[in-house]
């Protein structure tokens, strides 16, 4: 029958294709880079934002900095800008900015000049000038600039030529640089914007960036796919890679099966590790990130505006389970807010003792011997701080049932979490933060500072004068020991009070397919392709034997370590 | 059942008794029947029986393999997950949300549908070709998809869901009710007891409704399967049950961030699904084939 | 068949008052205002919102309210998503084309496997391979698919390494959307990759079309033994056997044309249901279509999603019900008396 006929054919052809186009997708694939991402970017300037998916999206492959973070120890170092000068007073601070440095050429922009001074004026002025005309466009709200303080810091910006700029600051601050050479300080375009203007399409400077980065989106499908083309005209070596695939695959399952059926070359907090490693042709890695998970308080509300009942549940929280089964005992115990490898760590802080008679004392002496109902909202994403809220949740929904309080789990999904966060719906909450920057005010001031509360990147609410004045001097002098005298004044006020409770200090994990060779992962920040390059496949069928090989070893079961 | 010995009826076997003697000398349905009243037993003393709680963990058992694995202990017949909670006792706990609440899902929408369906046959003229363009309408949508949009519209949760299946049914069982009512009613012994002065309803109660509950029972399930695939596709779905109950769909949704190091998480309450509706098929088999056999006769 | 067609047409009219009612009625019910859920413009400025009001003719009473609404739908326009902001007629108009990709696909398979396998069933009545027929078809019908949708990747993707597990091509592939189909766009396209895109786009579709064409597959079974019983037990084909044709030529000749028909008619409801399937296979296998879209719409409470979503894709089966109920009727003159839709 024809019909019989047609499908023969139809499948024959098929077949026929398959086997002839090896070649063809090798070169492509070998070319490329993909990247199984766990969200999508709220935008594509890191400006506007805190959040570490996006940072990951944006920072390093589309944007450059001024300065920016070298080598294991972190070094500053130059990038946009070629050399630096300090003042001695450390109130002037000019920079001379690279002559070679060209923005992207796109669908939607080409660039008739390099970068100049007028770029960096444009990119600060816009987050910190209330009047600039960019600043309103997206929301006006730049949460890093916020936090630092940045507007109340820096006096103005001086042009003093084409490649010159010097910065005027209210008062000397140590932490200047460090926030400088952060994910956030992005350079933007002034003519694109000017561009932009005309065309009376404002916002699609953050939706269609333009930026000197190693690479230059191509495509952007909400929720599915981001693109990258290389940037053939980057200031450095142009990246090795000719285009790099942001695959947004939310579902942690979902990663793990693309990451084990070959179809992502790198993928993003990889869940179930043993797997992993079993497998000889993929590699897990693991980057000592700074960072704290934490088990905050909204301390705006009763009953947890009363430091007994905060002080009880600390007691109350059995670490050591929720490290064994969330961590897989991979993290370390976080005791205090920072982590051990950072300068200002003070390891007079002890662990807090698992001490139910105590917690229940405390909550009897608050007035609550009979308990209450509280709402505990767990983040529905992978986070490095916290690979699994909603399983720590019901971990801690557990141990505190034992002081008789309930509590009832919330979970949105991640935008609506943080929003509904920063209004400050919730009564307590999991959540983290990851370091911006080695200096450890990165995590006193945004996270509980009195302004961080205004601006919302402190759920908790907490503002206490005394600790805000002490981390505000700890900021002004440059004496490395005199500033950790401050610091560990802050967390004993921070361990008396209670506004949260350290959990871990993670690593952030990464895996890969053995071909993608170079660096991806930084202890801070987001991460970054340009040293990304891929080595020459074998042929694909010899790969997927070795493969099943590698998979079925002899002797060995593949259940649980 | 009392009523006048008029009809020589009573030392026949009821129709739903001869399709019960038929049924018994089906084997592959006795099974599947047997299988049926263990999972109904299991869905009602299956709290009392589960060795363990559903949903508090024991913290030094994660993930522990099924007894079976040289890993494995006797005490957690099939393994716990990464709560340390007991599968088995989450599977059972389970049978009385997935296969329990599928069956009073059933039996609800059974009622209301055969209520509304011999109502409905009853009448005529534009009120009937309403109906039956709402009826082709509504049962042109297939039941999961509008099982969705009804908890899309109530928000996600067991109780939405299991309102949600209740009114997916009921269509089907008005369609069937009401197709069996007319061909019923145009049966002789039908119009010999109208003549003989009974009311609507009275023909309707006990000469009709007897002749049509086997084909109801054919009907119901076949709502049933439909009715626990739907409750554990929305559970899985993370649409149904929320997160600590043990209801099948959602453990597997649960287990599957253990897929590949624990894979029982992700098998075990699949093939109780699998088992339940094989069970709920084998005996709808069973009474379609009866049914045939009698017709046949 | 002129009234046929006046007869469905009525029934289909009848049908999209029925469902733009209905989804008109479900903006009343979400949570929130019923201007939003409609339009979706969470961030709209007074000025704005006051606009939509008129638009929406909110002031007056509700019969004017739906008929604003349904002139809006009959220009195209369903709104913003509550989630992205984005236009939704615009994402429906790239997500639908994927799942009725897959799904033909899909129900191609069913079809190709199903029909013969229920030939063969009906041609040994009563006999050992009708019965193994019959048990698989049943395991078929009672698995559940997101559960087979995992063990397919788990056996072909992983262990096996022979079909990808996700997405609808690889995503090097750059493939400008013209008509959505993604293998039209391919042959479309000027990329020198197309025949390498083409095979691997061929390698991605099988998977999940496998995966959803069960079901079907087992109730093309049972239909095609059903007919082909009835076909054979005609007076026809005791003729044609009569006349001294063989089994064989009584078969292909006679019975297999006349009991496809029977099963054409069921085809269109087949496809509302391999639809469903398709939305939950699509969460599995992230393929981009419009099921997985609107079950992430439901996660993410995006009620104007919701709506325009539900009322697209229910439009859509009913769509293809009523065409295949033309085209049996084209091919089966007898069925034209049908008063009411095939069921």
């Amino acid at each position: 029958m024809n019909y019989f006929n047609f499908i023969t054919t139809g499948l024959l052809s098929l077949l026929l294709l398959t086997a002839c186009n090896e070649e063809g997708i090798l070169s492509l694939s070998e070319r490329s880079v993909i990247y199984c991402a766990e969200g999508s970017p709220e935008t594509f300037n890191p400006q506007l934002v805190t959040s570490g998916t996006t940072i990951d999206a944006t920072s390093n492959q589309l944007y450059d900095r001024l300065i920016s973070y070298q080598g294991d120890e972190n070094k500053l170092s130059p990038a946009l800008a070629k050399s630096w000068h300090v003042t001695r007073d450390g109130k002037k601070i000019t920079f001379y900015l690279r002559k070679n440095v060209a923005f992207h050429h796109t669908d939607y922009f080409t660039p008739s000049r390099l970068l100049n001074a007028d770029d960096v004026i444009f990119s600060f002025n816009r987050a910190l000038d209330t009047e600039h005309p960019y600043h309103l466009v997206s929301g006006g709200n730049y949460p890093f600039f916020q936090n630092v303080g940045f507007s109340d810091l820096i006096d103005n910006i001086e042009k003093i030529n084409d490649y010159t700029i010097r910065f005027h600051l209210s008062h000397a601050d140590t932490s200047f640089l460090a926030n400088l050479a952060t994910d956030f300080m992005v350079i933007l375009s002034a003519e694109y914007a000017a561009q932009l203007t005309k065309q009376k399409a404002k916002s699609d400077i953050d939706t269609h960036p333009i930026g000197t980065g190693p690479f230059k989106l191509k495509e952007y499908r909400v929720g599915s796919l981001i693109r990258f083309y290389r940037h053939e005209k980057y200031w450095r070596e142009p990246a090795k890679i000719e285009q790099l695939v942001f695959d947004i695959t939310p579902s942690n399952t979902g990663r793990l099966t693309k990451l084990l059926a070959n179809e992502c070359d790198v993928v993003a907090y990889p869940i179930a590790h043993e797997k992993i490693t079993q497998r000889k042709d993929l590699s897990l890695e693991a980057v000592t990130a700074l960072n704290v998970g934490y088990f905050g308080f909204n301390v705006s509300k009763a009953p947890f505006d009363n430091k007994l009942v905060r002080q009880a549940i600390r007691y109350a929280i059995n670490k050591k389970t929720l490290l064994e089964a969330v961590y897989q005992g991979k993290a370390e115990m976080a005791n205090s807010l920072l982590p051990k490898t950072s300068w200002a760590f003070d390891d007079s802080i002890t662990e807090q003792e698992f001490n139910l008679v105590l917690a229940k004392k405390l909550l009897a002496l608050a007035g609550y011997t009979e308990g209450f109902t509280m709402d505990l909202w767990a983040m529905p994403i992978q986070r490095p701080y916290n690979p699994n809220a909603i399983t720590m949740a019901k971990l801690i929904q557990s141990d505190l049932n034992k002081i008789n309080i309930k509590v009832n789990i919330i979970s949105y999904e991640w935008n609506t979490f943080l929003q509904r966060l920063k209004r400050g719906e919730h009564h307590t909450f999991l959540l983290g933060w990851s370091a911006d920057h080695p200096d450890p005010d990165n995590f006193f001031t945004p996270m509980l500072s009195c302004a961080a509360a205004h601006t919302g990147s402190n759920s908790t609410f907490w503002c206490n004068q005394e600790y805000d004045v002490i981390i505000k001097k700890a900021l002004q002098t440059t004496n490395i020991n005199q500033r950790k005298k401050y610091y560990a004044q802050a967390m004993a006020i921070l361990t008396e009070e209670v506004p949260l409770i350290p959990i871990a200090h993670s690593k952030r994990y990464q895996a890969r397919s053995n071909d993608v060779i170079g660096d991806i992962l930084a202890p801070f920040g987001g991460i970054n392709f340009y040293q990304v390059s891929k080595r020459k496949l074998t042929n694909k069928h010899t790969a997927a034997k070795q493969r099943s090989l590698d998979e079925n070893p002899p002797a060995r079961n593949t259940g649980v370590n | 059942m009392a009523r006048d010995k008029i009809y020589l009826e009573e030392i026949f076997p009821s129709p739903f008794m001869q399709l019960w003697l038929i049924f018994r000398k089906t084997p592959v349905a006795m099974v599947g029947f047997s299988c049926f009243i263990f999972l109904i037993v299991l869905a009602i003393f299956g709290p009392l029986l589960a060795p363990h709680s559903p949903v508090e963990g024991q913290f030094d058992m994660l993930l522990l393999p099924p007894a079976w694995h040289v890993d494995g202990n006797v005490s957690y017949l099939l393994g716990t997950d990464e709560l340390g909670r007991d599968m088995l006792s989450r599977l059972m706990y389970g049978t009385s949300l997935t296969f329990g609440l599928s069956f009073i899902v059933v039996i609800i929408s059974l009622v209301i549908g055969v209520i509304i369906g011999s109502l409905s046959a009853l009448t005529s003229g534009l009120k009937s070709s309403f109906l039956n363009h709402f009826l082709d309408v509504i049962l042109s949508i297939p039941s999961l998809l509008l099982a969705i949009i009804i908890v899309a519209i109530l928000g996600p949760g067991i109780d939405n869901t299991v309102w949600a299946v209740v009114l997916v049914l009921i269509p089907q069982f008005i369609h069937i009710t009401r197709y069996a009512v007319k061909e019923e009613s145009r049966k002789d012994y039908v119009l010999a007891s109208r003549l003989d002065g009974a009311s609507p309803f009275r023909i309707l109660y006990y000469s009709i409704f007897p002749n049509i509950t086997d084909r109801i029972m054919g009907q119901a399930t076949l709502a049933q399967s439909a009715a626990i695939l739907d409750i554990a596709t929305l559970g899985f779905l993370g649409l149904g049950a929320q997160i600590p109950l043990p209801e099948w769909g959602a453990t597997l949704a649960n287990g599957l961030d253990l897929f590949y190091i624990a894979p029982w998480t992700v098998y075990l309450p699949g093939l109780a699904i699998l088992f339940a509706v094989v069970a709920t098929n084998l005996v709808g088999e069973g009474i379609r084939h009866a049914l045939k056999l009698r017709k046949e006769r | 068949m002129f009234v046929f067609t006046l007869r469905r047409l009525s029934l289909f009219i009848f049908t999209m008052l029925l469902l733009t009612l209905l989804s008109f009625s479900v903006n009343f019910l979400f949570p929130g205002e019923a201007i939003i859920n409609l339009t979706g413009a969470i961030n709209a400025t007074p000025s704005q919102l006051v606009e939509l009001n008129n638009a929406y003719q909110t002031h007056r009473n509700i019969f004017w309210q739906y008929l604003a609404y349904l002139s809006h739908i009959i220009n195209g326009d369903l709104g913003l998503s509550m989630a992205s902001q984005s236009d939704i007629s615009a994402e429906i108009v790239n997500l639908l084309p994927a799942t009725i990709e897959l799904s033909l696909v899909a129900l191609f398979i069913a079809m190709l496997i199903g029909i013969p396998l229920g030939f063969i069933a009906a041609i040994k009545h009563n006999k050992i391979t009708d019965n193994l027929i019959l048990s698989i078809s049943m395991l078929g019908y009672s698995i559940p698919v997101f559960w087979l949708g995992l063990l397919a990747i788990l056996t072909f993707s992983i262990s096996l390494g022979w079909f990808p597990s996700a997405g609808q091509i690889s995503l090097l592939f750059e493939i400008e959307p013209v008509t959505g189909i993604q293998f039209i766009d391919i042959l479309l396209s000027d990329s020198p990759y197309k025949w390498q895109a083409f095979s691997d786009a061929s390698t991605h579709i099988i998977l999940p079309a496998c995966v959803i064409a069960v079901t079907p597959a087992t109730i093309f079974i049972r239909l095609a033994r059903t007919s082909m019983i009835e076909v054979l037990d005609t007076s026809y084909i005791r003729a044609a056997s009569a006349k001294g044709l063989t089994f064989q030529q009584i078969i292909f000749r006679h019975a297999i044309r006349n009991s496809l028909i029977k099963i054409i008619r069921h085809v269109g409801l087949q496809f509302a249901n391999l639809v469903t399937i398709a939305m939950v296979t699509e969460v599995i296998f992230s393929w981009p279509g419009i099921g997985r879209w609107l079950i992430e719409s439901i996660y993410q409470r995006d009620y104007t999603a919701i709506q325009s979503g539900l009322l697209v894709l229910s439009c859509f089966i009913f769509v293809v019900h009523i065409l295949t109920d033309f085209i049996y009727a084209a091919l089966n003159p007898l069925a034209r008396g049908n008063k009411y839709g095939a069921r």
